[in-house]
């Protein structure tokens, strides 16, 4: 390629080079641009290149005029607005392309250098990994070596050689990256993030249709990273994640209840926990909610800076502003632990409602169960339906099929399989046709540990749904329906499949443990990323001052360490200015300083006596006692003025030292 | 020149002659700390608003990666000022001494570029201050490299070599270094020789010679004339003759009779200057024609002969005057 690259004349080929930079700044976008941006953006790089290389005219300003025109139309029908992240990244990825089509000047070089930039960090709105973050590395060298070769007037030097500088002042500038990254000091977004930071992100939702889990469940992307401290790891049935609690069931929707409701009549957490707790950190994908993900049940407020968090009345922790970065805390979980009030309260009966016209067939079944256990209290209803669902031939599979209107009727009687949400979803809602306060809890269940960096990785596949059912002088109790119809759902590391992918399918015929270990690296990898550059946050940045000895360290102390380097370096600037100014040749200086000794000997020269000249002054002064010293000056002569200049003005140095100096 | 009634142009205008004034002058140059400047660019300061756009949107989306980002390209670009200032620093400049020159014609002074660093300089741009005309070059690692600027003196006479300046943008284009070195050199500089000049003056009469009174008005000047028919061979001055195109013949008699004398008050009634450069295009055109020939000037008489010697010597009475 670049061998190609060099037999074009020079203009040409540093436009091409430019072109192909700008095509790989812009393709890690292409997901995310609309359609007709992406074509539209090659087609003109190609354009452009085709001009390059055949030496034609680029095209004159009316045709620039009228693309630009036209995308400015099209980005406006296609996001409805030219403002905000979206249309922002349209836009400029199209004007980056349109800029080459007039890349004439140096002047034009730099815009397209600078929109460049700005389109290299468009690409962190959608992702951070490391993958990306290698990719931009590339672009910003590529940049830098357009940049250094279009400094370069004189001839058609090699492009590596423009590449190898530009290596150079990156590799040289990384330190001052990594004391401004880790000193500059952390701010709060300045106007707020925009609305729009987050979208197309998977994840939980705020409500369950009955079959959207199952569309997570084929969702290998990780949820959450967590490592537990002191070495103490619950068991695989104690890993439930606790996300949003929803109790109103419209017959197809289940939802949260409707908050202002619940504030004034709702039922109160009244947590109570035994037991020694569990103490971890979450490192939490971004998922655009408000969501902070605990283990059950978390009684302290989760270590978040930046944030104010809050537990609801149903017991989950709510952030005050939704996330939208990769998050880490620290928080405090009891296995053991009580909720709910002890005895019956008005707003428990929010819980047992259900909609009329739904349904009937499961009604008609709670009806039997009580008229055969007339006397039975909740425990023993409940017992009796894990008991129908773990021996009434229901099974459990991800691919249930579309259900109708009666989710329940369906599950219980005619299909008789589902995924963890049909199951919760027809478990709670016959607990409710019972009168039993019943509702359905939405997370992530399980997980599995990295054997490479023993973090524990929750992915989207483990999103789950259980129940909760309320029962007298116990308060809510965790049910999960789904452990009685496949018990190796939970608990066991064993779950359904997803279909594998050609790639792992293919290294899983050569060595059946060597993908699984490959994605264990890869993501132990990734995890290091996001622990160390990613979650870099101010409450770290503050960790490092309290290492440096800073008792309370505030964001002021960051800027005066700050401040503090940059007098450093910069007096380490001025020492080496006025270090240089005084240095001479080598030879000059150990010239100087043998004057020197003489002349505070009192030995009498002109300024500019040669060393041979000195000799015999020194002779004639001092007699036989100078003897060596003169040689010593002749051998510096000839050591300056012999053929081989490169002789050996150190160990001339070290003797001077031992020379029989002449004494005042 | 409008913008002369711009006082700040004139204190600006003081200000640089000072300052240049005070700058040593010397044929060879070493650049350091001290007569090397450094200034960012217009692109440079868009590289400022750049990384503080890039800061303020990574600051508003949370971006950890965009801050390595935007910390990433301030520390290229704070090292490209680095290798940008150390391009010019420990350079050493060396001009040869420029030739003499006719007024008009632009002198072309060269300069050595000599590198004892053990990496290449890039991008190296020549001049001379204030004018527009740069030449580049780069200087290879521990060698040198020769460049040459033309410039055109105003006036004739003796001039010292203009103010030359070295700058470079090398790497980034973000800052511009620069230098002003006021070389001790001087270029002397011919009158411009008329375009078109009259024929030379006719010779005069030997002083003291016996037969000045028989001067044959032929219109020839010293010592050569148009062939004649039945001139013996011997008398044609064939080198003249392939020059000229013509015949020519040694005028033996007259040349001992006259000799040329190109005389300022009789080069015409125009200014001085016209007439310098009158007497400039007569002395190149006696010289051609190999002819002995003086050089009348106020205060300065210069005997009749011929030879690069005499006409250099000639031309440097005209530069002088």
């Amino acid at each position: 390629m670049l061998s190609r690259l060099s037999a074009l004349p020079r203009d040409a080929r540093d436009t091409l080079f430019l072109l192909l930079v700008i095509a790989w700044v812009v393709l890690p976008q292409v997901g995310n641009l609309p359609l007709w941006c992406s074509l539209l953006a090659a087609g003109v790089l190609l354009w452009r290149g085709w001009l390059a290389v055949t030496a034609r005219p680029l095209p004159g300003k009316w045709w620039l005029l009228g693309l630009l025109a036209a995308t400015l139309a099209a980005t406006l029908a296609t996001h409805r607005t030219l403002l905000g992240r979206d249309a922002g990244v349209t836009l400029i990825v199209v004007l980056l392309a349109l800029k080459t089509l007039e890349l004439r000047a140096r002047r034009d070089a730099f815009v397209i250098f600078f929109l460049g930039f700005f389109t290299m960090l468009t690409n962190f709105f959608f992702s951070q990994s490391l993958l990306t973050a290698a990719a931009m590395l590339v672009a910003l060298l590529g940049l830098l070596t357009a940049l250094v070769n279009a400094h370069m007037p004189v001839g058609k030097p090699p492009l590596l050689q423009a590449a190898r500088t530009a290596g150079w002042m990156a590799l040289l500038g990384a330190p001052i990256m990594a004391v401004l990254f880790m000193l500059f000091p952390r701010l709060a977004p300045l106007w707020g993030i925009p609305s729009d930071a987050m979208s197309g992100r998977s994840g939980l939702s705020a409500s369950m249709q009955v079959g959207n889990i199952a569309s997570l469940a084929l969702d290998e992307s990780i949820a959450m990273r967590i490592r537990f401290e002191d070495g103490r790891i619950p068991p695989q049935q104690d890993l439930y994640f606790r996300g949003p609690v929803l109790s109103a069931f419209d017959g197809r929707e289940w939802r949260p209840l409707a908050s202002r409701f619940s504030q004034r009549n709702g039922v109160p957490a009244a947590l109570e926990v035994v037991g020694a707790p569990y103490r971890y950190e979450v490192t939490l994908e971004p998922n655009n909610r408000p969501w902070i993900f605990v283990m059950e049940a978390a009684e302290q407020r989760p270590e978040l800076p930046g944030a104010e968090l809050a537990m609801t009345p149903d017991l989950q922790w709510l952030s005050n502003r939704p996330v939208t970065d990769l998050t880490r805390y620290k928080a405090v979980s009891y296995a053991d632990f009580r909720h709910g009030p002890q005895r019956f309260a008005a707003g428990l009966a929010e819980y047992q409602l259900l909609p009329d016209g739904f349904n009937p067939r499961t009604r008609a079944l709670a009806a039997e169960l009580r008229n055969q256990q007339p006397r039975a209290d909740s425990a023993a209803l409940v017992a009796a339906v894990l008991d129908r669902l773990r021996s009434g031939g229901y099974t459990y599979t991800l691919d249930p099929g579309v259900y109708g209107a009666n989710t329940a009727d369906e599950f219980w009687f005619d299909r008789k399989e589902g995924f963890c949400e049909h199951i919760a979803s027809a478990f709670v809602v016959l607990m409710r046709a019972l009168d039993i306060p019943a509702r359905v809890v939405t997370g992530y269940q399980g997980g599995e540990r990295n054997s490479v960096d023993d973090y524990w990785i929750v992915r989207q596949s483990d999103a789950h749904a259980w129940a909760e059912v309320w029962m007298a002088g116990r308060g809510w109790v965790r049910v999960d329906p789904t452990a009685a119809v496949a018990p190796s759902r939970i608990g066991a590391l064993q779950r359904l499949q997803a279909p594998r992918g050609v790639f792992a399918s293919a290294i899983g015929t050569v060595s059946p443990g060597l993908a699984e270990t490959l994605r264990a690296a890869w993501e132990a990898v990734n995890n290091g990323w996001n622990q160390w550059v990613l979650n870099y946050t101010q409450s770290k940045q503050l960790d490092l001052l309290k290492n440096l000895g800073f008792e309370s360290p505030s964001w002021e102390d960051l800027s005066y360490v700050l401040i503090g380097l940059v007098v450093l370096v910069s007096l380490g600037g001025a020492a080496w200015t006025l270090w240089e100014r005084s240095q001479h040749d080598p030879w000059l200086r150990l010239l100087g300083r043998a004057r020197r000794r003489l002349h505070e000997a009192g030995l009498e020269m002109a300024p500019a006596s040669p060393p041979r000249q000195i000799a015999a002054l020194a002779r004639r002064r001092f007699g036989a006692g100078a003897d060596a010293l003169a040689d010593w000056l002749l051998r510096l002569e000839a050591q300056r003025y012999a053929r081989d200049p490169r002789g050996n003005l150190a160990a001339l140095r070290r003797e001077f030292n031992q020379l029989a100096w002449p004494k005042p | 020149m409008a913008a002369g009634w711009n006082p700040l142009n004139l204190v600006r205008a003081r200000f640089r002659q000072w300052w240049q004034s005070r700058l040593p002058l010397a044929d060879t140059t070493t650049l350091t700390q001290r007569n090397v400047y450094i200034l960012p660019t217009r692109p440079g300061f868009m590289l400022g608003a750049t990384l503080l756009v890039l800061l303020v949107a990574s600051i508003n989306y949370q971006l950890n990666l965009g801050y390595l980002l935007t910390f990433l390209l301030a520390g290229s670009a704070i090292v490209g000022m680095h290798v940008c200032h150390a391009t010019l620093r420990g350079l050493t400049m060396h001009l040869s001494p420029p030739d003499t020159q006719f007024m008009g014609a632009s002198a072309t002074l060269g300069i050595t570029l000599v590198n004892e660093r053990r990496s290449p300089r890039h991008g190296i741009g020549l001049s001379v201050l204030e004018s527009d005309h740069w030449a580049w070059t780069d200087v290879p690692a521990q060698g040198s490299a020769s460049v040459q600027v033309a410039f055109t003196p105003a006036s004739r006479g003796l001039h010292r070599v203009p103010p030359l300046t070295a700058e470079t943008r090398f790497p980034l284009g973000t800052f511009r270094v620069w230098t002003v070195w006021r070389p001790a050199a001087q270029v002397l500089v011919y009158p411009a020789p008329e375009a078109f000049a009259p024929p030379l003056p006719p010779g005069e009469p030997r002083s003291g010679g016996a037969a000045a009174a028989r001067v044959q008005s032929t219109g020839e000047f010293d010592g050569v004339r148009a062939y004649r028919r039945g001139d013996p061979l011997k008398l044609v001055v064939w080198k003249k003759a392939a020059k000229a195109d013509e015949l020519v013949s040694r005028d033996s008699q007259q040349a001992q009779r006259h000799e040329l004398w190109l005389d300022l008050a009789q080069a015409g009634s125009l200014g001085t200057e016209h007439r310098l450069s009158r007497l400039c295009a007569w002395v190149l055109q006696a010289d051609r024609l190999g002819v002995d020939y003086g050089l009348r000037l106020p205060g300065l008489e210069l005997k009749p002969a011929s030879g690069e010697a005499h006409k250099r010597r000639c031309l440097e009475a005209l530069a002088l005057c």
